[in-house]
């Protein structure tokens, strides 16, 4: 019958609020609003060495921390769990070579790159956490500006590395091949896109599934206690790759027009 | 005797020197994609453990080990914003823990135990895809802790661990739906991959994806699904899986046989 509790068919998505831009110290950050779930991401980019096994590529770092304000479980070291296992789907989504320009990241080849540390906040849990958190890390690296550096050698030899003089002399990452997750809870015979908390208890099973915005699923992987028919399964990837080029072809959208406003646009900020 | 690390002053990092080496593997030989490498299965070797199963295919070999069901440290933990709903019934179900380790001698490089975030995934993987098949209603307030131990990754690990736990849980007795059935997956970097069932360390790690699958052949539902990598369209990702159903049900034939062996091994040896 394509009808919800709350009146969305099945595969609608609540409102979406994103925001980038927030925080002032990072390198690039995003909020999302995701009906009652609330994400903070902020991206800093520091100076390190590549790893070993890929000296001519930077690398991304993934941290989630679930603040106690989200729900009374996260007191203390309860949210650690939802935590990791969180930052492990981000790892995973993230763990091919075309989501992100890796190469673009290296500074020297085996001495110095850029390692983008991206940390994410959960505010408030309102339900569907992998959607709100992928849509803010894409909108977060959207937004991440890093600095020039120019390697400067010395006759003996010895490197420098000099910062632009000019502070909005960055680099910019293509964020198009980004992936984002789209989670399908099965409920009876039928699955739904973004659930609700009551949704998510009623589901005995969900499928994450990473789409980018070209329909290429980068990681797939079923949550929950209960299990899935194949038949379901095929459904659902089919689904979550519609829904999510839809979801991919918005937000490109929003991102774009709020960077045309330029410094003169109205910040919600927090209260808003 | 300890080595004299005040005199004689060694690098603080050390790398075993095969990562320096040129490459001598040439490509792994055609197969065919849909070939099971033969896999020896025992249950019932521990004796300190209540189940136990020792599952060798090809290079990979997997130690399990299922203890309990004793009473839960604590009757109220909390699971995350999706075990809010369902109050009585929830906190009266049964508990399996699930932990994942490899030796450190299993892989190329040493790995010294706490690996960190990877075997934590793995062992939520584990947990996510046995819990479907274990009637954990009938052990109230009791846990199940199951260990797995690779001793030699040989390719396709986790598949191997999961059909190991499952053995392990009905050489313990535990009541369960179904067996819980692993295969692994991986699809070639190239221009026309395929994917190719129950992939080799060699396969593995020259892949651009992999997928593990875990089945429950009788009920023919799927308990757990993991993967990553650029696999390419939902598609390619369909007939992944289902070529690691079929890789499934081939395999469930010899892991009856193994339990019925260990149910007679236990019966001759019960005192008259």
């Amino acid at each position: 019958e394509d009808l919800r509790v709350d009146g969305r068919g099945c595969e609608d998505y609540r409102c979406v609020e994103v925001e980038t831009d927030v925080v002032s110290n990072t390198s690039g950050s995003a909020r999302v609003k995701l009906g009652h779930t609330d994400i903070l991401v902020g991206v800093k980019a520091e100076m390190g060495t590549p790893k070993l096994e890929k000296p001519n590529e930077g690398y991304l770092e993934f941290f989630v921390d679930c603040s106690a304000n989200a729900t009374p479980e996260f007191e203390g070291r309860g949210g650690d769990d939802l935590g990791t296992e969180i930052a492990n789907t981000l790892y995973r989504i993230f763990n091919n070579k075309s989501s992100v320009d890796l190469k673009s990241l290296c500074i020297s080849p085996r001495e110095h790159c850029w390692i983008l540390y991206v940390d994410v906040l959960l505010l408030e849990c309102g339900g569907n956490l992998f959607d709100a958190i992928s849509i803010a890390v894409k909108a977060a690296l959207f937004n991440t500006r890093i600095p020039r550096v120019r390697v400067l050698e010395d006759e003996e030899g010895s490197k420098d590395i000099e910062l632009s003089d000019d502070p909005y002399d960055c680099i910019r990452l293509s964020v198009e091949n980004v992936p984002c997750i789209v989670t399908l809870c099965k409920i009876g015979y039928r699955h739904v896109v973004d659930a609700t908390l009551q949704e998510e208890a009623c589901s005995l099973a969900s499928l994450l599934v990473s789409v980018t915005s070209k329909g290429v699923v980068t990681c797939m992987r079923k949550v929950g206690k209960g299990s899935l028919d194949p038949e379901s399964i095929f459904e659902m990837m089919e689904t979550g790759k519609r829904v999510g080029k839809v979801l991919h072809t918005s937000l490109q959208s929003i991102l774009h027009k709020e960077e045309s406003l330029g410094p003169k646009r109205q910040k919600v900020g927090f209260l808003g | 005797m300890p080595g004299d690390h005040r005199r004689i002053r060694g690098p603080e990092e050390s790398q075993p020197p095969q990562l320096y080496a040129a490459d001598e593997d040439e490509e792994p030989a055609a197969r065919d994609p849909t070939r099971l490498r033969p896999v020896y299965a025992r249950a019932g070797l521990l004796s300190q453990a209540k189940g136990s199963a020792y599952l060798e295919a090809g290079g990979t070999k997997v130690l399990c080990a299922v203890s309990g069901p004793r009473q839960a440290e604590s009757s109220e933990r909390g699971s995350g914003p999706a075990g809010t709903g369902g109050e009585a019934p929830a906190a009266l179900r049964g508990r399996l823990l699930c932990d994942f380790r490899r030796a450190p001698f299993s892989g190329r490089r040493r790995r010294a135990p706490p690996g960190g975030g990877e075997e934590r995934e793995l062992a939520l993987a584990l947990q996510e895809a046995l819990e479907p098949a274990v009637r954990l209603g009938r052990y109230p307030r009791a846990q199940l802790e199951v260990s797995a131990l690779l001793l030699e990754d040989g390719g396709s690990a986790l598949a191997a661990a999961l059909t190991a736990a499952a053995l392990a849980l009905a050489d313990a007795g535990v009541e369960m739906y179904d067996l819980v059935v692993g295969c692994g997956l991986s699809r070639a970097p190239g221009p026309a991959p395929t994917w190719l069932l129950d992939p080799t360390r060699q396969e593995e790690e020259r892949a651009a994806a992999g997928l593990t699958v875990a089945l429950m052949p009788v009920l023919n539902q799927v308990a757990g699904l993991l993967g990553s990598g650029e696999g390419g369209p939902t598609e390619s990702w369909a007939e992944a899986v289902r070529l690691g159903l079929e890789g499934c049900q081939r395999l469930y034939p010899v892991l009856q046989q193994c339990l019925v062996r260990a149910a007679r091994r236990r019966g001759a040896a019960a005192p008259p």
